[in-house]
């Protein structure tokens, strides 16, 4: 049996929730993605926030608050075992408790680990590599990363930009952090408009492409190296390149 | 402003500042109190510039006019490169313009020489106060010191930077006298020392009160050059290591010199620059601040270089074989910080998965932990893996591929 949820955190602790006080279940996968296959048969649940808060506060305390933000780093990645590799780790973390982060060795908390790192990773990675510009009245920019990591850009950008208006787009998932007077909020955001840039704007990105060729030392290239710490995958929106 | 001057400048100024290693941003944690920016104290890496080093600050020169002629030096005064200089203004401007971009995480300013050091010195804190009280920008600001600057205008930089460097350039005072006579070596230790001294007040007095004014809260680096001069790898540990015991900086950053100058006294202009050995000497200098090594168990007065072809914990573990092999469930953390191969998160979850059950060879790589190197030092459950011995030749044979190019290195 697999538990299908509607792609939300909230729908996710539902199948958790219903793994313990209903039906047993072999996986939980996101409806949208699910393929289907003759071993398992699956059962779509609506999610129920009531459900949802109990197992939330049930991981906090009796698990720990460090296991519920692996919990919420592995849910947000792009893995489509994410769900299942939840259930597991989670049916080990309410038998063993607070230890739970210290069973290195056991698959159930290293697949977790695995996912938590990599979001955490690339939510550090585009700390750096988001690339804004001035389009007027806001800061504008585009973003294309592997895992669903706009939440976790939201409490450092809205503080370093705090009297700036900013718009941080994830292109591949069609949403948007948008920020402004010191509130934030992530909405769906699919249009793809054409920016024109002002003269200010192409002028400062043509000194910033100017800096990034001077500041190279041409006898030491390593430009494997480079590609290494800035993959080839977020190439796109970066101005300088 | 002129687009086309600016431009022009950016170009001259980035380019005679690439020498300066130092970019990290890291060290100071600071939120945003009602004007542009937060420090993070993880730092952030912004872009990688072709020879894979991060960007994370925007690394310039005030102007690259200079008084010296340092022989080593891109920017001396018989060199008749293209000179340039920012105005205060100009250069706070497009920090903050940056900034707001999000290309960079702070500036990192240094300059050449124009007239005399406090004369340079000054236009440094211009900038730095322009962005600090005019601006209110709270990213992250290296200054560099140039030898000889007054105590005053030292204080004033080091209340408002996060970080502040004195380059020491040689490993030697012969070195420097030879190769940059118009530096004294007593010009470079006094600012240090002073330096130094501020940065221990300051952490000092915030034990007392929680308002104490911070000093340079991301403490103070140095830099020195290697392969320009002749000293051997021991003196440039030694050396290091007299930094982070007498100074209490908090890096020392290598250079790898480049044959900028045609020069009697330097390396020929088609010398590579020595890579391998900077690399070394940084895995070195990380043995001294993290593992609890000391330059003199990593290197002797004997064989005064250290091994290019392996690092410089492997080559200690080769000398002292005898202590190995070390019981992976018994060892204490620091015994397992000295396991080649085993870093600090590695020895953490070592000692994390002891305490939920022993471990034995098949859950050191469920835990993702490299047995590359380490296979050879270890036991588990005082099993050591079969077909291995304990022997240095049999270790390093297995380890160091037959066919290495290495790279030529200048001595």
């Amino acid at each position: 049996m697999n538990y299908l949820y509607d792609c939300t955190f909230d729908g996710l602790l539902t199948c958790i929730y219903e793994h313990y006080y209903n039906q047993k279940c072999e996986g939980i996968y996101c409806d949208e993605s699910y393929q289907g296959n003759l071993l398992h048969d699956a059962i779509t649940l609506s999610t129920d926030y009531s459900k949802s808060e109990k197992v939330y506060r049930a991981i906090y305390k009796k698990i720990s608050p460090q296991a519920l933000r692996h919990v919420h780093y592995a849910y947000l990645s792009n893995d489509y075992h994410k769900g299942t590799y939840i259930l597991q780790y989670l049916v080990l973390g309410f038998k063993v408790g607070a230890f739970i982060d210290n069973y290195h060795a056991y698959e159930e908390v290293k697949g977790i680990h695995t996912l938590s790192r990599k979001v955490s990773f690339e939510a550090h990675r585009f700390l750096g590599l988001t690339r804004f510009s001035d389009i007027g009245h806001l800061l504008y920019a585009e973003i294309t990363p592997d895992h669903d990591i706009l939440m976790l850009l939201a409490d450092h950008f809205s503080n370093r930009y705090l009297h700036e208006k900013f718009i941080i787009h994830d292109t591949k998932r069609e949403k948007a952090l948008f920020y402004a007077d010191g509130h934030y909020e992530i909405q769906a955001l699919n249009k793809k408009t054409k920016l024109l840039f002002s003269e200010k704007e192409l002028f400062y990105r043509e000194l910033w492409k100017n800096y990034f060729k001077n500041i190279a030392i041409k006898e030491r290239e390593n430009l494997r190296l480079q590609r290494q710490f800035m993959p080839n995958r977020y190439w796109k929106n970066l101005t300088e390149i | 402003m002129d687009a086309g001057n600016s431009l022009k400048k950016l170009r001259i100024l980035a380019d005679a500042a690439k020498y300066d290693v130092s970019c990290s941003s890291s060290g100071v944690e600071r939120k945003n109190k009602g004007g542009l920016g937060n420090s993070r104290d993880f730092g952030i890496c912004h872009s990688w510039s072709s020879d894979g080093r991060c960007i994370s600050l925007l690394k310039i020169l005030m102007t690259n006019k200079c008084i010296y002629n340092c022989t080593y030096c891109v920017n001396r005064c018989t060199s008749d490169h293209e000179r340039a200089s920012f105005e205060p203004l100009e250069l706070a401007n497009l920090t903050y313009e940056f900034y707001r971009r999000n290309y960079i995480e702070g500036l990192f300013i240094s300059s050449a020489v124009e007239k005399s050091p406090d004369d340079t010195m000054e236009k440094i804190a211009e900038v730095i106060s322009l962005l600090r009280n005019t601006y209110h920008f709270n990213g992250y600001i290296h200054a560099k010191i140039i030898p000889g600057t007054s105590p005053l205008l030292l204080e004033q930089i080091g209340s408002l930077a996060d970080r502040v460097s004195v380059n020491i350039e040689l490993p030697s005072r012969e070195s420097l006298q030879q190769l940059a006579p118009q530096k004294k070596p007593e010009a470079i230790v006094s600012p240090m020392h002073y330096l130094s001294n501020k940065v221990l007040e300051s952490r000092d007095n915030k034990r007392y009160y929680s308002h104490a004014p911070k000093f340079a809260p991301a403490g103070q680096t140095t830099q020195m050059i290697i392969g320009a001069s002749h000293e051997n790898d021991y003196r440039i540990l030694k050396a290091t290591q007299k930094m982070y015991d007498r100074f209490y900086l908090k890096r020392v950053y290598f250079s790898a010199y480049m044959p900028v100058v045609d020069s009697s006294l330097l390396p020929a202009l088609s010398t590579l620059p020595p890579l391998q050995r900077e690399h070394r000497l940084y895995e070195a200098d990380w043995l001294l601040r993290f593992y609890h090594f000391r330059a003199e168990e990593l290197i002797d007065q004997k064989s005064p270089l250290l091994d290019l072809e392996v690092d410089p914990k492997l080559a200690w573990a080769l000398r002292n074989i005898a202590i190995f092999p070390l019981e992976i469930n018994k060892a204490s953390y620091e015994e397992l910080l000295r396991i080649p191969g085993i870093g600090i998160i590695s020895a953490k979850k070592i000692m994390h998965q002891r305490k939920v059950s022993a471990i034995r060879h098949e859950h050191l790589l469920k835990m993702g932990i490299s047995l590359k190197r380490a296979r050879f030092f270890i036991t588990c459950l005082g099993k050591y893996e079969k077909d291995l011995h304990l022997d240095p030749q049999f270790i390093r044979d297995s380890l160091v591929p037959p066919h290495e190019n290495n790279q030529l290195s200048f001595l």
